[in-house]
This record gives C-alpha cells, sequence and structure tokens, in this order.
C-alpha cells in the first residue's frame, strides 16, 4: 500500500488530512490579511485588491459562480445526450 | 538562402522524409535528432535577415530573426523534442513525419518575413496537423479531421483573400504591423484568419472538437502550435487592437465555463486552451511592452504545461483505453507516477507560486491593472480561479481518485514517462527562475513576479477555489453528455440544411416552381407544338400525300399504255397509221 493510498483510504489519517487542510486555509487568509498590513508594498492596481483576504474571497466567488453559472447554462442550453450528433 | 543560414523549418520537413527509410535504433535516434538539430540551429541564430529571394518582382524573406520569432522558435523546437519524445515507441512513419512537418511549417510561419511564405506555411501546418487527427483512423476521428481540414481551409482562404487585397492596396507583401491599414477590409479578413487558428470563439470550435480525436501523441503536437504561431503572428501585426483585448478576456472565461459541462478528459483540456490562449490574445490587444511580454511569455510556458497535462491525460488513455472522466477514477493506485508529473502541469497551468504559469500569466493580469482595466482584470483573475478548479481539482480528482471505476491501468511506457518528466522539469524551472525566460523576450523585462502580496493572494485564490470546488463536489459529477458548441452550425446546421432540402425546399421545386413551369413553359410550349403539328399535318403533309396521289394515278394510267409488249406497240403504230391513212384518203 502507498503512502497516498494509506492517506486517503484510512479514516484517522484522512481525518487528519482534512483538519490541516482547514487550517492551511485559514493560515492563508489570516497571512493575506495580516501581512499588507505589516509590509505595505502600494503595488495594487485597483482598490478592491486592499480589501482584506481580497484573493482568498474572490477565489471562492469565482469557483462559486463558475460552476452555479456553467451549469445553469449547460442545463438550460448546451447539454445534449452523447450520441446528439450522430442521430 | 544563404549558406550560414539554415532553416530549422525546412530541416525538420525534409527531414521528416529520411524516418521511413531507416529502422528500429537509428529511426529512434533520428526521430530525436531532427529536432535536437532544429533546437541548435535556433539557439545557434543571430537576429537578422536571411534567406531573401525574390519571386515574380516579390521580395520574399524565409528568414526574419529577431526577439520575437526566436523566442518562438525555441519553445516550438524544444516542444517537437519533447513530443518526439513522448512518440519514441509509437510505430507509425506517417503520424511522425506529419508531425515533424507540422512543426517544421510552425517554425516556417515563425521566421517569415512576407506574407507569401507565411501562407505557404500556414496551409501546411492544417494539412500535416489534420494528418494527425486521420491517424487513430476510427470513424469519429476521420470525421473530426474532416471538420478540422474544412474549417482551416476557410480559414486559409479568408487570409488569402486578405492577403491579395493588401497586396494590391499597399503593393507590398510585407509582413509585418497592420495598424497602417486599420479598419479596413484587408485588415480584417487577415484579422480574421489569425483569429481562427488561435481558436478565439465562435470561430474556435474546431479545437476542442479535433484536439480529442488525435492519435494519443498526435494531440500532444496538436495543442502547442497552431493556436501559439497564432498568438505569434498576432503579436507580429495586431498588437494594440482594442477588440483583441474584450475578445481575448470572453474566450479565458468561455473556455473555462466549458470545462464544467465537460466529459471527455482531452476535450476538457482542449477548452482550456482555448481559455489560456485567451490571456494571450488579451495581452495582444492590451499592447503594451508588458502585456506582449506577456502574451509571449506566457504562449512559452503554455506550450510546456499543456503538453504535459495532455501527455497526463494520453498516457491514460493509451493504458486503459478511457476517455470519458464519468468512466475513470481510482487510478491514483496503480499510475501514482503519471499523476504526480500531470499534477505539476496542473499546478503550472493554475499559476501556483514555483510553477511556470505564475510567472507568464501574471504578466498579462498585471499589464491590464496597469492600463487600468479593472473588467479585463476580474476576468481574467476570475478564469484563473476556473484554471485551478477544472485542470488542477476536477479532472484529477475524477480521473485519479473519485468514485473507484475498477479499472487498473498501469504506468505508461517510459518515454512517455520521460517526455513528462522533461515538460514539468520545464515547468518548475521556470517557476523557480523566471529570468531564464524573461530574457528571451521581444522587450525589455521590468517585472517582478515574487512579491509578497502577489504570492498571498494566489495562494489564497487557489486555496478557496479548492475549498469551493470541494463544498459543490457533488455538482460537479461527470455525466455522459456532449454540450453544443458553435461547431453546431457546420454539424446540425448542415444536416438541417440538407433536411430543409429535401423537405421544404423539394417540396416547393415540385409544388410550386413544377406548377410554374407546368403551367408557364410546358403547357404552352406543348399547345404550341400540337398546333405546328396540325399544322404539318394539315397542309404540309397533306400536299405532300396529295402530290403523291396523282403521281401514282398518272403512272397507273401510264401502266396501261407503256405494257412493254411489242405487240401491244405494233398494233398502235398499226392503227395509227391506219388512222393516218384514213384521214388522207377521206379527209379531202
Amino acid at each position: 500500500m502507498s503512502f497516498l493510498q494509506k492517506l486517503l483510504e484510512d479514516p484517522v489519517r484522512f481525518g487528519r488530512l482534512k483538519r490541516w487542510s482547514y487550517a492551511g486555509l485559514g493560515a492563508v487568509a489570516l497571512a493575506e490579511i495580516v501581512l499588507p498590513r505589516i509590509f505595505p508594498s502600494g503595488e495594487s492596481y485597483f482598490s478592491f485588491e486592499d480589501f482584506p483576504a481580497w484573493g482568498s474571497l474572490y477565489g471562492f466567488g469565482s469557483c462559486v459562480a463558475i460552476i452555479v453559472v456553467s451549469k445553469l447554462i449547460g442545463k438550460l442550453w448546451l447539454i445534449r445526450p452523447e450520441d446528439y450528433y450522430d442521430r | 538562402m544563404t549558406v550560414e543560414w539554415a532553416h530549422p523549418g525546412l530541416l525538420l520537413i525534409f527531414g521528416a522524409w529520411l524516418l521511413p527509410l531507416v529502422k528500429g535504433r537509428t529511426k529512434r535516434a533520428a526521430m530525436l535528432l531532427l529536432p535536437a538539430a532544429a533546437m541548435a540551429d535556433c539557439l545557434l541564430m543571430k537576429p537578422g535577415t536571411y534567406g531573401a529571394t525574390s519571386l515574380l518582382g516579390q521580395d520574399l524573406v524565409f528568414g526574419r530573426v529577431d526577439q520575437l520569432s526566436l523566442v518562438f522558435s525555441y519553445v516550438f523546437s524544444i516542444m517537437a523534442f519533447i513530443g518526439m519524445v513522448y512518440a519514441l515507441h509509437v510505430e507509425d512513419d506517417s503520424q511522425h513525419v506529419a508531425a515533424l512537418t507540422y512543426v517544421g511549417a510552425a517554425l516556417g510561419v515563425t521566421f517569415a518575413g512576407d506574407f507569401l511564405s507565411l501562407y505557404i506555411f500556414w496551409e501546411l501546418m492544417a494539412i500535416s496537423s489534420a494528418l494527425l487527427v486521420f491517424r487513430r483512423r476510427e470513424p469519429s476521428a476521420v470525421a473530426a479531421g474532416f471538420r478540422y481540414l474544412l474549417v482551416h481551409i476557410f480559414g486559409g482562404l479568408v487570409l488569402l483573400a486578405g492577403i491579395l487585397l493588401h497586396w494590391s492596396q499597399t503593393g507590398s507583401l510585407a509582413f509585418g504591423d497592420m495598424r497602417a491599414s486599420a479598419g479596413g477590409v484587408a485588415w480584417a479578413l487577415i484579422l480574421v484568419a489569425f483569429v481562427l487558428n488561435a481558436a478565439v470563439p465562435p470561430l474556435g470550435a474546431w479545437l476542442p472538437d479535433a484536439y480529442p480525436e488525435a492519435t494519443v501523441t498526435g494531440a500532444v503536437f496538436m495543442t502547442a502550435f497552431t493556436t501559439k504561431s497564432a498568438v505569434y503572428v498576432l503579436i507580429r501585426a495586431y498588437a494594440g487592437t482594442e477588440l483583441l483585448v474584450w475578445l481575448g478576456a470572453v474566450m479565458a472565461i468561455y473556455g473555462v465555463v466549458y470545462a464544467v459541462l465537460e466529459n471527455d478528459a482531452r476535450r476538457l483540456l482542449a477548452y482550456h486552451i482555448i481559455s489560456q490562449v485567451g490571456y494571450m490574445v488579451c495581452g495582444v490587444g492590451i499592447g503594451t511592452a508588458l502585456a506582449t511580454n506577456g502574451a509571449a511569455a506566457h504562449a512559452f510556458a503554455h506550450i510546456l504545461y499543456k503538453a504535459l497535462l495532455f501527455m497526463g491525460a494520453g498516457a491514460v488513455l493509451e493504458t486503459t483505453g478511457l476517455r470519458k472522466l464519468s468512466e475513470m477514477g481510482g487510478l491514483y493506485k496503480t499510475m501514482p507516477v503519471t499523476l504526480g508529473l500531470y499534477m505539476i502541469g496542473a499546478l503550472a497551468i493554475s499559476a501556483a507560486p514555483l510553477f511556470s504559469g505564475f510567472v507568464s500569466k501574471s504578466m498579462v493580469v498585471s499589464a491590464a491593472g496597469e492600463s487600468h482595466r479593472p473588467a479585463i482584470f476580474l476576468m481574467l483573475t476570475l478564469a484563473s480561479a476556473g484554471t485551478f478548479l477544472h485542470t488542477g481539482l476536477k479532472l484529477p480528482y475524477y480521473m485519479f481518485f473519485g468514485k473507484d471505476s475498477g479499472t487498473r491501468g498501469k504506468e505508461p511506457p517510459k518515454n512517455m514517462l520521460a517526455a513528462m518528466a522533461l515538460a514539468a522539469a520545464a515547468c518548475i524551472l521556470i517557476g523557480v527562475f523566471p529570468g531564464l525566460l524573461y530574457r528571451l523576450l521581444p522587450n525589455p523585462v521590468h517585472f517582478v513576479p515574487y512579491t509578497l502580496q502577489h504570492v498571498t493572494s494566489t495562494l489564497g485564490m487557489l486555496g478557496f477555489t479548492a475549498l469551493g470546488f470541494f463544498l459543490l463536489l457533488k455538482h460537479l459529477d461527470p455525466a455522459p453528455t456532449i454540450s453544443l458548441d458553435t461547431d453546431w452550425f457546420y454539424r446540425r446546421g448542415a444536416s438541417a440544411l440538407m433536411a430543409a432540402a429535401r423537405g421544404p425546399l423539394s417540396h416547393l421545386e415540385s409544388d410550386f416552381v413544377g406548377e410554374v413551369y407546368e403551367f408557364v413553359i410546358r403547357r404552352p410550349v406543348l399547345g404550341v407544338a400540337n398546333l405546328m403539328r396540325q399544322l404539318d399535318g394539315l397542309v404540309v403533309d397533306s400536299t405532300f400525300v396529295g402530290l403523291g396521289r396523282s403521281t401514282q394515278d398518272l403512272s397507273q394510267v401510264l401502266k396501261t399504255v407503256a405494257s412493254g409488249n411489242t405487240q401491244h406497240y405494233g398494233l398502235i403504230m398499226a392503227t395509227g397509221i391506219l388512222a393516218v391513212m384514213i384521214l388522207a384518203i377521206f379527209g379531202k
């Protein structure tokens, strides 16, 4: 059994992986909020980039928006059965 | 062609024909030596103008060597080498010849200094790459190959029309900045041909239609050359065209939206080519030094990581025969090396720090910021999240993890892994030492990718995109469906046209056109003909019949006289003499 397989199939290790991932996310968001306050760079092109945790928020929002909007367009318009062009 | 300059494209195009002549180890050596020689040729080249000839009073330039053509030629020849390593185990000479011709033609486009040689190499690229689709030999591949070829022949004709018009207006075939004729018909026609090859929607549906149908190794070549040589000619001729800024940004999102709906692994990656080329097209449109540098740098990085991703999906297809995400899953247990190398490509395309996309994509996004375009900036950043969502999360999740499909692939042949390792190494090398790439770019670079803000906001964006993915995971399960794209117009649209021709049009023909013909033409003509016939019967015929009859009657009469019997004639003569004698005796 490989390392990866153990990590994913053992519920204890998988739970630990999950907790570490959430901790990592928290750390990244926190870094995004705190670090610019300590080391102001002034390299933002737009004021919205200086909003606390801008990257994290916009990333999450983009991800959700892309999934929801694409699925909607797909359902209403674009999705066809696989043999659509063969019929 | 001067002796001090050998065209690397022609080297590949003619050198390719050596391959069918040799066997075994020699063949494999030749497969590697040809692109290596082309690479060395490009690396040794000094800027200048070479291979200038005159044809029919026109100056043709086969070798315009400058910073811009050089950076594209480097990555094209590097990719040719990696692609050949990946294809080393394939026992099909026609594929190798087609692939090398394709690369050679792309190099020909890169070094072309005039429209005529550009056009010749442009068409050669279309034909040789179509062969890479045909050679998979499945009926679906042959059909897709024909659609691909038709679209590119259409694009080639548009290009030719634009070139001829441009030539007649300016009297010059020189290929360069088209700003002087901006807005004209020739300008527009050439632009349409270029953006068609760059797969800009609505002219880009040929790409996700054809690439997933190509051979495993052929598709790897195809991802690199057609769209990126189009990006090159766009930088050369159309830098600073405002339309391209918006087309590029829309394109970046368009590819991402389609990738959500896609089930075919290689087609999903194909839609991400469209998305990534969107960044380059957008950079060309912005047109500043930073933006064109970004377009060129992103093309360079993109060729390597996209090929790596296609090689990963190709490895799965090669060893399991599976192409649909809905049928894969659980392959990480038996293909961990493929997974690891694929993930390097995925992190590179997602612009994760320390990978190539981070140092190239951010140049274009920063150029949008620098030129005060908040909407473009936000659109490109959104597409970036979408890229990680699909190539970094969705595809590897459903391909290698997810629900175990029970399929047990094995690692692909060693040469395929070696090619993937080469591309992966390049992705990391560029990401860690961006200066290596930056000093090749057409303009001087003052851009610093690794700043605290850039790194933290990128990590935040990628991390929380992943969070969104896992929260919405159950809505993303791939389903065996396809999604409509603009190829509908020539796939279903054409059959709708045929149905219309068979149904309504044929009814129109028989019910209306036919009736009109009946009453307006057929009946009057028949009527007149009938009249003439009767006239003929009454007058002409009876005249001749009457003449004949009277002749016959006369001859009947004469027949009794002219019997041919000598006694009758003697009797008649005797009767005559008798009558003369009676007249002589009694006449007085």
